[in-house]
């Protein structure tokens, strides 16, 4: 665990930790605790790579994109923040990602660690480290892709944390996030039934009031500005970016700037679906949300 | 990368440290790292090899392995003499078809040596109730090549896949190799351990057992299954017959007849050669292969084309005959079919008489009821007789979990059927499509292919299909092989019935796939299938006429039931006085 100055000055909440932490040896099962997660991975990954394939569509000529290209994050630089057991790191790097992935629970990384050693494919391109996000801000790397998936309702101070994830992009990057929406629909499904009900999460895994909705994302990243390097612009007035979002149509965000879709759980097939953009009601309970930064020269 | 990285300098510090007969040892044990390892080299396992190897996406993500135990040269330079046929021969449906079109297999499969069917004849053995599916019928164009299936040889189809693996390279074949065991560390999720009896050992993130019915890889994952062996061996051979004459079609229609011992199905393969799949009881399953080849083929055509009763009967002779020790001789059998043909007034030009016609009234006008019945075998090509016990057999399950985690079976190692339908392969076949859609999925999203999660749609779209297909051939044999006078009546106008309504027979012959599915995406429909179908059906409903028809059909059934019942009735309750009588 960490020190608690170190923990003050992070977002990270202990009791979360250690809740995670007794549960980090369920992590692989399957059929147990995490199984959910694991039916939403292919999911969150197929957000990730259609949401690359349509920006790889906008700015290269048409030929030149490979849609039926596995490693469609060939060579990027990725990091998940909150990896737990590390589900969503394995898939990035399995298609090709440099990836790093942190989580705050130490147990947790030891667990994703140990599994990644199982499969010779990720040794060369997968990195675990037990550290907050905000350490990693002291250090000059900064990455293509930063993914948080179903970590936002976990962490103490969401508009801290989300300000970390966004100064961690390089310009231009694409920040991914999954998490739940704050309505009663997701309190009956999410807490109601899933812990106390059908005890198919373990009870206290997740806080209604923890929950943040898509409008309030959409809000933080319309006011948010990324500061930009002042030798960038040399006379030095321009020194913040133009906010990540720069206006809503009706509600939603451009297509290019940032993208908010459902993701809807089918009991019957036991698996998760993207919902349809714009599909009505949709995003009342798990979404994901996709933001991307300004690239450097777009300062509007 | 997929190699133990390590293993040049740990071999090279053996080489400094160890003696020869060591090494060699150490050298035999090195494990090799593959991300698929199929097991069995049967049609399935290399259908899958090569829809794996074909998907551009794969290529250079995934090292795959085949393993088989025979020789596979053998099978690659496989060839027969024109006109003579392997006694192994399975339809394909449309849909198994496309698929192999798909993965490109197809272009290498001799066409020349297959045929296609376009008109099955179905009836009951006991009461000559009779369907007929054509594909005109079905909507599908009854023109050029195609038809609701394709009959080809075993042997042809799996050369075509050979030479197809043997034109991509992404596919290592390593045969000559039996499976000497597969073992697993204790920590959840590691790979299994193929030990080949070359010393091989072969690390699998998925393995997947294509190896038949007493697949060691279901051994392996523990997947328990259930079923039964029916009282029934399947003999099989390729008989020689007559082309048919100048006033008749090509050779393109599947003749079965449903008699109590079992059907017997005549499978077109060229003009001149067909195929035959003839279940029966063991014992006279064994009798029949004791003849000389000509008496089978007079069996066959007696069986073909004799009722029940007489069937039963000169079954019976075969059946003692062979118990004596005396087997009957062509002149012998000849005797006893021609008497029962007498005696059942058959006309010796009907198309129901056995004998063989004389060359010289080929050409003249055939008896009307000639479509009815097969060609008249005329003899059986040499060495292709065999015989194989039937069983049903169902796993509880397509995927290993728990020590067996990270293996998946197809085909015969997950399901074995009876015959009767043909659908055995087809629906190994869809195995392979499904599983190659699904790990191709899989591979793009990240994905371990040999996780639980990434294997779940597999079994969630298979099993039903297989189920519905595999209960429906099991029904159909076990209603088929009673001559309970109440069930005959019944079971025939069902199928009268049947035989009228267009759209269930279309409902029938989609499901059977004899319209091929394009189905891109896991979990879905194809909706082009389906616009068939309902068209077809819709067809159905509007003619009227078909309904009155329906109605007689009924009508007369029930009244023939209602008699036969009372008859039953009849009979036991004389019986019962008769035994009454006989208690002095």
């Amino acid at each position: 665990m960490f020190p608690t100055r170190l923990l003050r000055s992070t977002t990270v909440n202990a009791n979360e930790i250690a809740h995670f932490s007794k549960l980090s040896a369920e992590w692989w099962n399957e059929r147990g605790e995490f199984s959910f997660l694991h039916k939403m991975n292919p999911v969150r990954m197929q957000f990730i790579r259609e949401k690359l394939l349509e920006t790889a569509y906008d700015e290269q000529p048409e030929e030149a994109v490979d849609a039926k290209k596995v490693g469609i994050l060939e060579g990027l630089d990725v990091l998940d923040v909150g990896c737990g057991g590390g589900l969503l790191s394995e898939s990035l790097a399995r298609v090709g990602a440099r990836t790093t992935g942190i989580d705050a629970s130490e147990s947790n990384i030891s667990i994703a660690q140990h599994h990644a050693s199982l499969d010779p494919r990720l040794a060369s391109n997968l990195t675990y480290k037990h550290a907050p996000a905000e350490s990693l801000l002291t250090q000059s790397k900064r990455y293509d892709v930063v993914c948080s998936m179903e970590v936002l309702e976990h962490v103490d101070n969401p508009s801290m944390f989300l300000k970390t994830c966004a100064e961690l992009l390089k310009p231009s990057g694409h920040l991914f996030l999954s998490t739940i929406s704050r309505t009663p629909l997701s309190y009956f499904l999410t807490i109601f039934m899933a812990e106390k009900v059908l005890r198919e999460v373990a009870d206290g895994t997740h806080t209604y009031s923890k929950y943040l909705k898509p409008s309030e994302l959409l809000e933080f990243f319309q006011l948010y500005r990324s500061s930009l390097p002042s030798s960038v612009n040399g006379d030095s007035v321009q020194t913040q970016s133009r906010p990540w979002i720069t206006r809503l149509y009706s509600g939603e965000p451009t297509r290019k700037e940032a993208e908010v879709r459902g993701m809807i759980y089918n009991p019957l097939s036991a698996s998760w679906v993207i919902a349809p953009r714009g599909a009505w009601g949709a995003a009342e309970c798990n979404y994901l949300f996709w933001v991307r930064k300004p690239a450097l020269n777009d300062t509007l | 990368m997929l190699l133990y990285t390590n293993a040049p300098r740990l071999l090279s510090k053996f080489l400094s440290s160890t003696p020869p007969n060591r090494l060699v040892r150490c050298l035999s044990t090195i494990h090799e790292n593959y991300d698929v390892v199929i097991v069995g080299g049967g049609p399935a396992g290399l259908a899958l090899a090569c829809a794996l190897g074909s998907k551009s996406e794969l290529q250079n993500v995934l090292k795959i392995a085949l393993v088989e135990a025979g020789e596979l040269s053998r099978v690659h330079n496989w060839s027969s003499p024109n006109g003579s046929f392997s006694n192994r021969v399975v339809s394909l449906t449309n849909a198994s078809q496309a698929f192999l079109k798909d993965t490109g297999s197809w272009d290498y499969v001799e066409l020349e040596r297959t045929a296609p069917v376009k008109e099955m004849q179905v009836w009951d053995g006991v009461s000559d109730a009779r369907i007929t599916f054509s594909t005109s019928e079905l909507g599908l164009s009854s023109t050029g090549q195609s038809g609701m299936a394709r009959l080809i040889e075993t042997l042809n189809l799996q050369r075509g896949l050979l030479r197809h693996l043997h034109a991509m390279p992404t596919v290592q074949i390593i045969d000559k190799s039996r499976v000497q065991s597969i073992t697993s560390d204790e920590t959840p999720g590691s790979w299994p351990m193929v030990h080949l009896d070359t010393g091989r050992i072969l690390n699998a993130r998925l393995l997947i057992g294509a190896d038949g019915p007493n697949s060691p890889v279901r051994s392996f994952a523990n997947i328990p299954s259930y079923g039964w062996s029916y009282d029934t061996q399947a003999i099989v051979c390729t008989m020689d017959h007559p082309p048919k004459g100048p006033f008749l079609g090509p050779n393109t229609t599947a003749y079965q007849r449903f008699l109590p011992t079992g059907p017997i199905a005549f499978l077109p393969i060229s003009a001149t050669a067909s195929s035959l799949v003839w279940s029966t009881k063991p014992a006279l399953a064994a009798a029949l292969k004791a003849c000389k080849p000509s008496v089978l083929a007079r069996m066959i055509n007696a069986a073909f084309r004799l009722p029940d009763v007489s069937v039963g009967y000169i079954h019976n002779r075969i059946l003692e005959a062979h118990e004596a020790g005396k087997p009957l001789t062509e002149e012998e059998i000849n005797a006893e079919i021609l008497w029962r043909e007498q005696s059942h007034s058959i006309n010796q030009t009907s198309a129901y008489s056995s004998m063989v016609p004389e060359a010289s009234i080929e050409s003249r006008i055939p008896p009307s009821d000639v479509e009815l019945v097969p060609p008249v075998v005329t003899s059986i090509q040499p060495g292709t007789v065999a015989s194989f016990p039937l069983r049903y057999n169902h796993t509880e399950t397509y995927v290993g979990e728990g020590q067996g985690s990270r293996t998946v079976l197809v085909g015969d190692a997950a399901h074995t059927i009876h015959p009767l339908a043909g659908q055995g392969l087809n629906l190994g076949l869809g195995d392979v499509e499904c599983l190659s859609r699904c790990i191709t999925e899989a591979v793009m999203r990240g994905g371990d292919i040999g996780a639980y999660t990434c294997l779940l749609p597999y079994t969630q779209e298979r099993y039903l299909e297989n189920h519905k297909i595999m209960s429906a051939c099991d029904k159909l044999h076990k209603i088929y092989s009673t001559s309970f006078g109440p069930l005959v009546q019944l079971r025939s106008v069902g199928l009268e019935v049947l035989n009228e309504l267009d759209s269930i027979k279309a409902a029938i012959m989609m499901s059977a796939g004899s319209v091929s599915r394009k189905n891109n995406r896991v979990l879905s429909y194809n909706s082009d299938a389906r616009t068939t179908m309902f068209n077809v059906a819709a067809k159905g409903v509007e003619s009227m006429n078909t309904a009155a028809h329906v109605a007689r059909v009924v009508r007369d059934g029930l009244t023939g039931l209602a008699a036969d019942t009372l008859q039953t009735v009849a009979k036991a309750a004389n019986s019962y006085h008769q035994a009454r009588k006989d208690v002095p």
